[in-house]
């Protein structure tokens, strides 16, 4: 469940570092430990992929 | 709904309830004060006219044994007999104006029983008056002629005077028992209004004390970054709402940077 989710955050990671991952947790509120327990739903994603969106535009 | 929005609509609630009930109990008073202004305006003047009347009437009896006492004297049977007359004439205006004015019906009757009776006995000192005056100023016969004749005119305006203080003392008892039940009924609205607004308010507080004792658990968690089997649930569109989902997102953070360090 949530491998997704987990890959965003590993390229989140490799983009923007531990502070753009923390970022990321604080902004969805899903942690990349939260993924793994959380389906890969279409609303999830869009969560995610919002949430990257806002940190590409501030960091 | 906001807790700010709630605080207000509360604050405002009690202000149109103090409002309302503010204007509703001008308006019961000035129902009460009407109630005693019109008692003051008919009842009790028209009780206090009858006492005037009475006395006047016994006055006109008095002025009638002034006559017969002093009357030999040309001078002072002019004077008795000019207020004997000022005070007959005064008396049936009284009485008059009083029958009109009175609604209730076996007292107008009174009334009208004395003017009758009062008519009777105008007719009478006429003739003893005539019998006096001719007669040599023999008081004896003229008094004989009119002796206990104001007795039934009397009886019927002591009953008039009676009946009016008695209406006055019901309307005064009606009115007080009108102002206990306007004291109660006020008494009980408020007291009814205040509860609820205490109701009210203790509602609204209490669940807002309740959830801030569940973010201040959390929050001590997360002072701790202890956010293993962290739930945060914390629902609602308020204030605290919105700090809880803040907390959940300052916890997935926290979780994060664990989850980073742990790597």
């Amino acid at each position: 469940m949530g491998a997704q989710i987990k890959g965003r955050y590993e390229d989140v990671g490799r983009e923007f570092g531990a502070v753009g991952r923390m970022k990321l947790a604080m902004l969805t509120k899903i942690s990349s430990v939260k993924a793994e327990e959380i389906p890969d739903s279409a609303a999830n994603l869009k969560l995610m992929d919002d949430a990257i969106a806002e940190l590409r535009k501030t960091m | 709904m906001k807790i700010s929005t709630k605080l207000i609509g509360l604050s405002v609630g009690c202000v149109v309830i103090v409002g309302g009930l503010a204007v509703t109990l001008v308006g019961e008073l000035r129902t009460l004060s009407n109630g005693y202004n019109n008692l003051l305006e008919v009842e009790v003047r028209q009780a206090e006219a009858a006492r005037v009347a009475q006395v006047d009437f016994k006055k006109q009896v008095q002025e009638w044994k002034d006559i017969l006492l002093r009357g030999h004297n040309p001078d002072d049977l002019a004077k008795y007999t000019q207020q004997f007359h000022e005070q007959e004439a005064k008396v049936k205006a009284e009485a008059q104006a009083l029958s009109g004015s009175v609604e209730e019906p076996a007292t107008r009757q009174l009334l009208l029983d004395f003017l009758a009776a009062d008519d009777t006995l105008s007719k009478k000192y006429e003739a003893a008056y005539s019998a006096y005056v001719n007669g040599k100023f023999d008081f004896k016969a003229a008094d004989k002629m009119v002796r206990g004749q104001d007795r039934p005119p009397t009886d019927l305006f002591d009953k008039v005077v009676a009946q009016l203080t008695q209406l006055v003392e019901k309307r005064v008892a009606a009115q007080e028992a009108e102002a206990i039940r306007q004291r109660n009924t006020a008494l009980f609205v408020a007291g009814a209004l205040l509860l609820l607004v205490s109701l009210l308010g203790f509602v609204v507080v209490k669940g807002v004390l309740m959830r801030l004792g569940r973010l201040k658990a959390v929050s001590d968690r997360l002072a701790k970054a202890d956010v293993e089997g962290l739930s945060i649930d914390i629902s609602g569109n308020d204030e605290v709402g919105e700090f809880g989902q803040s907390l959940q997102g300052v916890a997935a953070a926290i979780e994060e940077l664990l989850a980073i360090a742990a790597h």
